[in-house]
């Protein structure tokens, strides 16, 4: 289980995290929803210790995180984190590096998945290859928890669909999910929880199925009531 | 300690073509100065010489023979070097702020791997030194074969062969570069590494703080130089000096050391707890 | 496989409410087998925890059966196979008679435009069909 407890994160004078706690379990897909520049992005570079909090918690299976961490949870952030020179087959092998838990095979195979040229140079790649490729890296590593800033934004849509197949299949099957995203459209039947920021809080946090059964709403419905527009 | 060697590697790979670009660079100019230096002399031998029948020792005296020392004061020689060490101080501060750059974020990649995050820095900061040491080897390499180049280039009777010693001496950037004892040159680059990782620690307060980061950064590099200047700072005020010129050369010492060891601690702190990405 | 979801319904249910309507109309055959639950996720782009939770209840309810590690099959249980269809039957007429009612219409009427129009829908999926 990944906890954040009252988290707060000041950005000079701006707060921009006001107290944030929720928690996100193994084998579930949790979705950060909210429009952009709540603190999403800032929530999950927290979780990763790549960048400090003024003050709250963030507990992985009840430990703080540490340099042994980053072979169990990892993220994929909104935008490829490897050098636009490297090829492909260059950004897998710098993992294969440095990463016990690289899973090459699985690699190879989402490499066949996506139609991917293990040659082709990262800044070569159109919009939507370089995001799978950005996926790949990510979900190629044997972790219990993966963590996805907008992995569909500003992406064509069939590779949109492509990467939303991702999350049907057995690369992420019993492991902790975190994605945030602005536009719930293309996640709504996937995700096990919603958590709804607004303005640096936590304003609901509710089983997608639980709200559809218990209250017969849509995850917009909530939405549209606790963002009041 | 494996991750080190990886990173160090890497970091190495990744300015391996602009370096080899500056070693171009350098080899290409300083030998072009030499033949060029050369030639315009034997051009002046030729008209003067031959053609107007002046005597050897006349034109000696009048033109001057011919040597290294031609060059090694002139921009041929001097340039290059400059030229390297500038590039080699932008990339001091690139080395770094380059992860940061673009929409490709490799700071994400590094902080993220499952390794100490100082060995990022003691990657970069070898870098840069292997860097500079090297291009000072390919000189030290370079300026002999310079003096046989030019010595085939003139008339014996016009050249003067210069020993190594003879060639970097008078006071210029080279005396700076090539200590000629043992103990100067670890004196010379301990004080360059130093001064490099002074340098490492206010980028990383400026990537934890940003704009108040920059202010943190020169305090700390003016808090680490009153530390280094202290002893000699005390002397001018009391105008006395209490220890003795080998004494105070090991005061110093120990005060390099002392605010090396600040600069790595204080680096380390900063990548593991406050920077951002 | 194709599925149009609605976001209002639990996604669960409107798979289980998929499946008996292609065990009803004889697509799925007793004992036939069904796809995995990974695939079955897959296939509807939904969560894979919501598959699991479609065949839980599906397997509860006695719609499916699954011996030691094989693949699930739809039942052979006649009388759970018939319930599904007197089911399927009964949901819809209750709704339709409910719309009616609420609009008048009198028992002649409808029985007259059920008639009618089952009809000429009948004739009309022929010629569909035709072409």
């Amino acid at each position: 289980m990944i906890e954040v407890k009252n988290i707060k994160k000041n950005y000079g004078r701006k707060q921009v995290l006001k107290g944030v706690s929720f928690t996100a379990n193994k084998g579930e897909i949790t979705c950060l929803i909210g429009v952009n520049g709540v603190g999403k992005t800032t929530i999950m570079n927290a979780i990763m210790g790549l960048t400090p909090i003024n003050s709250g918690e963030i507990l992985i299976e009840g430990k703080q995180l540490d340099k042994t961490s980053y072979e169990k949870i990892t993220f994929i952030p909104d935008a490829i984190t490897m050098l636009p020179q490297m090829k492909i087959s260059d950004a897998m092998a710098f993992m294969n590096d440095y990463y016990q838990c690289w899973n090459q095979k699985r690699a190879n195979d989402m490499l066949k998945f996506f139609r991917l040229e293990k040659e082709s140079r990262i800044s070569e790649l159109s919009k939507g290859n370089r995001a799978k490729v950005n996926l790949l890296l990510g979900l190629a590593l044997d972790v219990d928890y993966v963590l996805m800033d907008e992995p569909f934004s500003g992406i064509d849509i069939f590779s949109r669909e492509q990467i939303a197949e991702v999350f049907t299949s057995h690369l992420i099957e019993n492991r902790g999910v975190i994605i945030t995203t602005h536009e719930i459209h293309d996640i709504e039947h996937l995700i096990d929880k919603a958590v709804l920021l607004d303005d640096g809080v936590i304003i609901k946090e509710f089983n997608a199925e639980e709200v559809r059964e218990n209250e017969g709403k849509s995850i917009v419905d909530v939405m549209r009531e606790v963002f009041r527009v | 300690m494996k991750n080190y060697v990886k990173l160090f590697n890497f970091e190495m790979g990744r300015f391996l073509k602009g370096y080899l670009a500056l070693v171009g660079f350098t080899v290409i100019v300083q030998v072009l100065g030499a033949v060029i230096t050369s030639r315009s002399y034997t051009n002046k031998i030729n008209e003067h010489v031959y053609h107007e029948g002046m005597a050897i020792d006349e034109f000696l005296s009048q033109f001057g023979d011919m040597s290294m020392y031609a060059i090694i004061h002139s921009l041929w020689i001097q340039g290059p070097i400059l030229f390297c060490i500038s590039v080699l101080l932008i990339y001091t501060l690139l080395i770094w702020y380059r992860d940061w750059f673009g929409k490709n974020t490799f700071i994400y990649r590094l902080l993220m791997l499952p390794t100490e995050r100082m060995n990022i820095f003691f990657a970069k900061l070898t870098t840069i030194m292997v860097m500079v040491l090297s291009l000072v080897a390919l000189q030290i390499m370079l300026l002999p074969v310079l003096n046989k180049l030019m010595g085939s280039l003139v008339p014996e009777a016009y050249f003067m062969n210069l020993s190594f010693k003879e060639m970097i001496s008078g006071f210029n950037v080279l005396t700076i570069l090539f200590p000629f004892s043992f103990s100067n040159f670890m004196i010379h680059y301990g004080l360059g590494l130093l001064a490099v990782s002074l340098i490492f620690t206010a980028i990383l307060f400026e990537r934890s703080f940003r704009l108040k980061g920059i202010v943190y950064g020169i305090l700390y590099i003016a808090l680490s130089l009153l530390i280094l200047f202290s002893p000699v700072i005390m002397i001018a005020i009391t105008e006395t000096s209490y220890l003795y010129p080998l004494e105070l050369f090991y005061f110093e010492l120990i005060l390099c050391v002392l605010v090396f060891v600040m600069s790595i601690l204080t680096s380390r702190f900063l990548l593991n707890k406050k920077i951002t990405v | 496989m194709e599925l149009k979801f609605n976001n209002r319904d639990p996604v669960y249910r409107q798979v289980i409410q998929y499946f008996k309507i292609q065990i009803a109309k004889g697509t799925l055959e007793p004992g036939e087998e069904i796809p995995s639950r990974r695939e079955l996720a897959n296939k509807l782009k939904i969560n894979p925890n919501t598959a699991q939770r479609a065949y839980k209840e599906m397997e509860e309810e006695g719609l499916i059966f699954t011996e030691g590690n094989l693949p699930s099959r739809v039942t052979k249980d006649k009388q759970v196979l018939r319930a599904v269809r007197e089911e399927l039957i009964m949901e819809a007429t209750e709704t339709f008679i409910q719309t009616m009612h609420a609009i008048n219409v009198s028992l002649d009427e409808v029985v007259q435009r059920v008639t009618d129009n089952y009809q000429s829908h009948l004739e009309e999926g022929e010629k569909d069909d035709r072409s």
